[in-house]
């Protein structure tokens, strides 16, 4: 197959260069929309306006203030999933790996819920924190369980499952014995990017440029663990140092964006399997394409999500689902059919 | 064989994708419930069928705070009350009228043994919580369901009528209401609020601002008082919005319901676009009691609300 790879590579690279001027554009076309749209009709002169220049005005101060971190952190948001979903197919050579499946989106919420029970003045600030620590914990956690007698992409994945459930029966709970105090969580629970703010960007930004960063260095290695694990170890990769990294930087990516954002879920892992179809298996490639893809579908879903209830809020984590839950079964379908 | 798992995979994706939608709708269904009980007895209609009573109930648990509401309002001790495991979460002016009784748990998740072994003649459920358990609870005594949780203030004032008609006291119900009314009608002359300005009552968190509008229970009392919603709309009780939301409706007052210490109106109060809103300008953000006025709904609890609504917005005039 790379062989025969090789030999179209000149039309593939006019492909792909298709492709990144396409999504570019969508993704310009997404973000336009987003900061168009909004209960309040702001003229497309004074959102470009508003972009540059600061003018004390309401118009101007509602795309700024308002709008226009709600649109990076949903394209943060986006990336940091998407790259998070890539990195955990490829760790578990599972193609049904995501953040939510593997424990994390609920290790976050576990930890969210629990401080908020426990410390019940705690400020969303630190709720970022603990969000991130039950990333850590979970991810650590199932990480742990599926290494015990040599890690095997199965384990990983029953590990996975396992501690989504507990973690999630813990929550709900929680928040059974305790609804008085938590009916602010059940909000956070659906996953929403409305409360962008540029504070909460300036939490996520970081996180975000490291862990892209990290997951571009390893982009090679994830190549060649994706090969199997016979080959990899073969061609003297260090597969187990190269997965624990991997993790990490899952942890640091889908972490800070469910403590930012609450656990939004699908797009870790959708949109790897639509890079795959347009780019293939190069993670050289795949990742900057799932950044690219990633931030297109949340913005795009944030600005539907928007119409749901107009003019009012409704959580983007409503329209991801809607989205990737019928995907999600046809991958399912998909694989099975393979199998036979 | 291939094609027509195929086939059956995209009927099943399709079914799916419909039963999103759908669920995303909410349709009471009525169940028929039927208590076979001895001949002269008190029919009640209520949300999930018909429900005998042989005759008056004397010892009754009530499963949301509503119906601890009627109750007290009737003059009525309740033996059980599902009060979230929390003995002073009732408002003083139900608490005095009720005095002691046993706690059977979370309103979520009613303790059936407790409920049990209280030995009661009548229950009092919610729709929207305990239609899951109404069998159950129909096992252990005649059950009457009501809409409680999310409920509009017209839905209440008739779930009132309907226990007043169980506990065989509908004279005295309806003098109760004529008070109740006159009540309403005394403080919103008191009041006198502008015809042209708005009101917007909210639960705020820290990550979040829910606003009742004109069909929540809330909002549909202070209307009933001259305080007009600023959002007028029939489908959904609530909206949840942000702060250009709410810098697009602007109302008159602001009666927010805080959910913890911090919430998101300390961020949204470093925009500038807070200051300039017309409650902000006016001095007309009122800070009211969360419980009262988000847990609370019933014949008392709406007087004590509107009480304080009134009072708060004299005050800060």
């Amino acid at each position: 197959m790379r062989f025969l790879q090789k030999e179209k590579s000149k039309d593939n690279l006019s492909f792909r260069l298709m492709i990144v001027v396409i999504s570019l554009v969508v993704l310009f076309l997404g973000i336009a929309v987003s900061l168009y749209i909004g209960s309040r009709n702001i003229s497309l002169q004074a959102v470009i306006k508003a972009i540059f220049i600061e003018d004390g005005s309401k118009d101007n101060l509602i795309i700024r203030t308002i709008r226009l971190p709600r649109v990076v952190m949903s394209i943060c948001i986006g990336a940091n999933l998407a790259v998070a979903g890539v990195l955990m197919q490829g760790i578990t050579r599972n193609p049904l790996a995501s953040p939510q499946v593997f424990g994390i989106n609920s290790g976050a919420s576990f930890l969210v819920v629990a401080a908020t029970v426990i410390f019940p003045s705690v400020t969303n600030y630190s709720l970022v924190y603990f969000a991130f620590i039950g990333t850590a914990l979970s991810g650590g956690l199932v990480y742990f369980m599926g290494s015990v007698g040599g890690m095997t992409p199965v384990k990983l994945a029953l590990a996975g499952m396992a501690i989504h459930f507990l973690l999630s029966s813990f929550t709900q709970g929680m928040i059974l014995i305790n609804e008085n105090s938590l009916d602010k969580i059940m909000h956070w629970m659906a996953g929403s990017v409305s409360g962008g703010t540029w504070d909460s960007v300036s939490v996520i930004l970081p996180w975000t440029v490291l862990g892209l960063f990290i997951a571009f260095l390893l982009a090679s290695s994830m190549t060649i663990l994706d090969l199997g694990e016979e080959i990899a170890k073969g061609l003297g990769q260090k597969t187990e140092l190269i997965r624990m990294i991997a993790g990490i930087v899952v942890i640091m990516l889908a972490g800070a964006s469910v403590s930012v954002a609450g656990p939004i879920g699908f797009i870790g892992l959708i949109v790897p399997h639509i890079v795959k179809y347009f780019v293939g298996t190069d993670y050289r490639l795949r990742i900057p394409f799932c950044i690219l893809f990633g931030s297109i579908l949340l913005v795009c879903a944030d600005v539907v999500s928007r119409f749901i209830a107009y003019p009012f809020e409704s959580p983007v984590g409503i329209v991801t689902a809607a989205i990737g839950g019928p995907f999600f079964l046809y991958l399912a379908q998909r694989k099975r059919g393979t199998k036979e | 064989m291939r094609s027509l798992r195929k086939i059956f995979s995209f009927i099943l994706i399709g079914a799916v994708t419909t039963g999103i939608f759908v669920g995303c709708s909410s349709k009471d269904t009525e169940v028929q419930g039927n208590n076979t009980s001895s001949d002269k007895a008190i029919v009640i209609k209520h949300e999930m069928g018909e429900t005998q009573l042989s005759a008056a109930p004397k010892k009754i648990i009530t499963l949301e705070y509503s119906f601890v509401d009627a109750l007290a309002a009737l003059d009525i001790k309740p033996v059980g009350i599902a009060d979230d495991n929390k003995k002073d979460i009732l408002i003083k002016a139900i608490a005095d009228k009720v005095g002691s009784y046993t706690s059977v748990g979370t309103r979520s998740q009613p303790n059936l043994e407790v409920i049990s072994s209280l030995k009661p003649d009548l229950i009092i459920a919610d729709l929207k919580r305990h239609k899951a358990i109404y069998e159950e609870l129909n096992k252990i005594a005649p059950t009457i369901v009501l809409k409680s949780l999310e409920s509009s203030y017209d839905e209440n004032i008739n779930a009132f009528k309907t226990i007043s008609k169980a506990v065989n006291q509908e004279e005295k119900a309806e003098k109760r209401l004529t008070e109740h009314t006159e009540l309403i009608n005394k403080l919103k002359s008191e009041v006198a609020f502008d015809a042209s300005k708005t009101v917007l009552p909210a639960v705020v968190r820290e990550d979040g601002f829910n606003a009742h509008a004109s069909s929540s229970f809330t909002g549909q009392l202070l209307e009933k008082i001259g305080l007009k919603n600023a959002i007028q709309q029939t489908n959904g009780a609530y909206a949840e919005m942000n702060l250009e939301q709410l810098v697009q409706l602007n109302p008159d007052v602001l009666l927010i319901m805080k959910s913890s210490e911090k919430t998101i109106i300390d961020q949204w109060q470093t925009n500038p676009l807070w200051k300039n809103l017309k409650a902000v300008k006016n001095n007309q953000v009122l800070m009211v009691d969360r419980n009262l006025w988000g847990r609370f709904r019933g014949v008392i609890s709406a007087e004590e609300i509107s009480k304080e609504a009134v009072k708060l917005i004299k005050e800060n005039k």
